[in-house]
């Protein structure tokens, strides 16, 4: 997207008008850059339970699920996989290690409690059903926030020869957002993609998102990333 | 090549395990290599060629005399690297004066406390010696540890550069070239280690390690195979550092 529309995303309506000007430093011209992958951050069962509904009503039972905000992002999600599917591009998922005895106490993505009244299922870390990974797919089992963290996945980027990230998934202001960093980190241009991220509140997910695309990543709209694949697509049939 | 610099320290059961398990094959080149030159500064060469014994009074690290054989043989592949455009990364050491942050290196000598400089000059061992001087083009990696990737930005920069593989040269062979390809091996980046490139204070140590990383993880050439290889590569594939504002700074220092 054009520079003069850097600000058109979904922080727009909480973003002071000064903060807007603070920032204008970082106002640039975003894109999915080469090579891309696609990493879709913990789109597992536990982020849907309890159905398309506010998450504080499921903080009891389900205090992963993202509710109405995981919901709304499936549909887009699904056109994304599908238009990075068709266009050839290497798609890593990731889930929570949950397996026994993979780390000591104390070790997780974040550092929330867990309430007594908290439902758990064998399949809470498997991959929403909408997005079941396919053949050829890579799943990484991550113990912390960042999908990078003490995982193999910088090895597998080099293998494939991969410059760049497309990411989605949640939530935004933790383990989206430290895979992002992380990603930027490390050299890779990384593109977020707006409408296939989440988090359990609006008001983080806005703040996390704005501070991602100002300093780290290019948060782009579902349609232009959707565009832009489709573009690589039909550039790869041409070139065959 | 029949005749390999560990021959002869293998026994013949050795020779034969090697053959019947299959190792020690030849990988293929990368497409997109990086030139890294392991830490060869005075600490690990001295200011001059000396005895090694001589050597290490001052300079307890040295490598003595095969360092200054290296030292050529390493001139000619940077000379060819910058002259196609190859990136070129050194790595270095850096310590605090009071060297706290050795960390777990002073656990293992007797003599981790000594701090030379050069004569007269008065420069740091972790100075790399001016006759292989980094050019404003290259990058300079420093670390603290034997791996060039251990808490460094050398795999960002490698991702930037978008480099498959590794050419790796400096010394010493045992300790941070070694430590250094098995991490590239670990993160499948391609390896060449220049047979003639490589040093050690242990003639035993470098020509066993050599043999090791030759079967496992890397290809062991001699620099005329790899500077044949270089030269088969397209020029200006990379987008390198501008080297633009260098010169001043390294006046500066």
């Amino acid at each position: 997207m054009t520079p003069d529309r850097f600000e058109d995303h979904a922080w727009a309506d909480v973003i002071p008008a000064d903060l807007v000007k603070l920032y204008a430093p970082y106002q640039r011209e975003t894109f999915v850059g080469p090579r891309p992958a696609l990493v879709l951050i913990d789109l597992y069962n536990l982020a849907y339970r309890g159905g398309p509904v506010a998450p504080v009503s499921l903080v009891d039972q389900y205090p992963s699920s993202c509710g109405i905000y995981a919901h709304k992002a499936i549909e887009p999600t699904k056109k994304l996989i599908a238009a990075v599917r068709s266009a050839g591009i290497p798609i890593f998922y990731c889930t929570s290690d949950n397996r026994p005895m993979a780390a000591p106490q104390g070790v997780g993505a974040t550092r929330r409690k867990k309430p007594s009244a908290v439902q758990r299922f064998a399949d809470d870390y498997e991959i929403w059903a909408d997005f079941a990974p396919q053949e050829g797919d890579v799943v990484i089992r991550k113990q912390r926030a960042s999908i990078f963290q003490g995982t193999p996945l910088i090895s597998h980027l080099n293998l494939l020869g991969v410059q760049s990230l497309i990411v989605c998934g949640e939530s935004t202001s933790g383990c989206v957002r430290s895979s992002c960093v992380d990603g930027y980190s490390n050299g890779l241009h990384v593109s977020l993609v707006e409408e296939c991220t989440y988090d359990r509140h609006e008001l983080v997910h806005k703040m996390n998102l704005f501070d991602l695309h100002h300093k780290y990543a290019d948060v782009m709209h579902v349609e232009e990333v959707i565009a832009h694949l489709d573009g690589t697509g039909a550039r790869k049939v041409a070139a065959e | 090549m029949t005749e390999r610099i560990w021959d002869k320290f293998l026994t013949e059961r050795d020779k034969a395990v090697f053959a019947a398990a299959g190792f020690g094959a030849l990988a293929e080149w990368g497409k997109r290599p990086a030139l890294v030159i392991i830490d060869v500064n005075y600490a690990f060469c001295d200011e001059e060629p000396k005895p090694i014994l001589e050597s290490i009074k001052k300079w307890r690290t040295s490598c003595g005399e095969d360092a200054w054989e290296a030292i050529p043989v390493l001139q000619k592949l940077i000379a060819v690297c910058r002259g196609k455009g190859i990136p070129v990364i050194y790595t270095t050491g850096t310590r605090r004066a009071d060297n706290w942050d050795s960390g777990s290196w002073s656990w293992k000598s007797s003599r981790r406390s000594e701090t030379p400089v050069t004569e007269v000059t008065n420069r740091d061992g972790n100075d790399i010696v001016d006759e292989i001087a980094p050019g404003p083009q290259d990058l300079v990696v420093r670390k603290q540890k034997p791996s060039g990737f251990a808490g460094t930005p050398l795999q960002s920069y490698l991702q930037l550069l978008g480099c498959d593989s590794l050419i790796v040269t400096g010394t010493t062979t045992s300790g941070c070239v070694r430590a250094t390809v098995l991490d590239a091996f670990s993160q499948n980046f391609r390896l060449t280690v220049v047979e003639d490139g490589c040093f050690d204070r242990s003639q035993a140590s470098h020509a066993i390690n050599l043999c090791d990383m030759h079967a496992k993880y890397a290809n062991v050439r001699p620099s005329e195979e790899v500077v044949e290889y270089l030269n088969t590569l397209e020029d200006g594939m990379f987008d390198l550092p501008s080297g633009r504002g260098m010169a001043a700074r390294i006046a500066a220092e």
